[in-house]
């Protein structure tokens, strides 16, 4: 059987195969956003004694919300390499900051934003250190 | 960084060290062969493996109590130390120089972020 046409056969298809590419990296971000809502549930759970109500409801979002996220990541790595998914998991800890400062008004300081830049520069190179090997 | 926040934020590590554990669990348990799809999944290697998970999101929210929101992805990042280090022992898997490079640059943020150096 012929593979469909509609994927890589002239401008159409690489505009499909581009905006195919898109889509699956903005299901991705919205993956990591949920995972990184599943910390603001944790943190406010934190403030909550332990197996009270709150504490408990809350826990409970963080599972949902972590198994909202499980079942994302498998449908995305499907239609993405795995280095890129990875890469792109760094963004998590940028919205921790950000969740941190608008809702917990958490401090900023010079050495948080630089070891941040190391942090995330350092988990897109160990998402990269594959690549080679895996587009062979 | 003081006493309250070390203690907080090694219990997070104490997590992310266990997740990376099940992870392993998880390998080790997807190498196997099954006799149906059923088995593959409600496994003890494979429940015990889910139940360290859940475990850990208890232990991360433990931690939260004295650490802020934005410190834990930043420590969470050890995961790949983790990984690297059982995939190498466990698995045989090569460690080149891009990801020694990287386990650096992650450790070297997590000091800078912790304030330690005095930045």
């Amino acid at each position: 059987m012929d593979s469909p046409p509609l994927i890589c056969n002239g401008k159409e298809g690489r505009k499909d195969m581009k905006w195919s590419k898109l889509s699956t990296l903005l299901v991705l971000h919205i993956m990591l956003l949920i995972y990184s809502l599943s910390g603001i549930c944790s943190k406010l759970a934190a403030a909550e004694p332990v197996f009270s109500f709150k504490f408990c409801m809350y826990y409970a979002i963080v599972i949902g919300l972590l198994g909202v996220y499980a079942i994302g990541w498998q449908q995305v790595i499907k239609h993405l390499p795995l280095t890129t998914a990875f890469a792109n998991k760094a963004i998590t800890i940028l919205w921790a900051l950000v969740w941190g400062i608008l809702f917990f008004h958490e401090g900023i300081t010079v050495g948080k934003i630089v070891g941040i830049v190391f942090v995330i520069l350092g988990v897109i190179l160990f998402a990269c250190a594959d690549e080679v090997k895996e587009n062979e | 960084m003081n006493k309250q926040t070390m203690i907080h934020a090694a219990v997070l590590l104490l997590g992310v060290f266990i997740s990376a554990f099940s992870q392993v669990m998880l390998k080790k348990a997807a190498l196997k062969t099954y006799e149906s799809k059923w088995k593959e999944y409600m496994n003890p290697l494979v429940i015990f493996a889910y139940v360290l998970f859940v475990g850990t999101t208890f232990l991360s929210i433990i931690a939260y109590r004295g650490i802020p929101l934005s410190m834990g992805p930043v420590l969470e990042s050890t995961g790949y130390f983790y990984v690297t280090f059982f995939g190498w022992t466990i698995f045989h898997e090569k460690i080149n120089w891009k990801k020694i490079l990287a386990l650096f640059f992650i450790v070297f943020g997590i000091i800078i972020y912790s304030g330690i150096l005095g930045i």
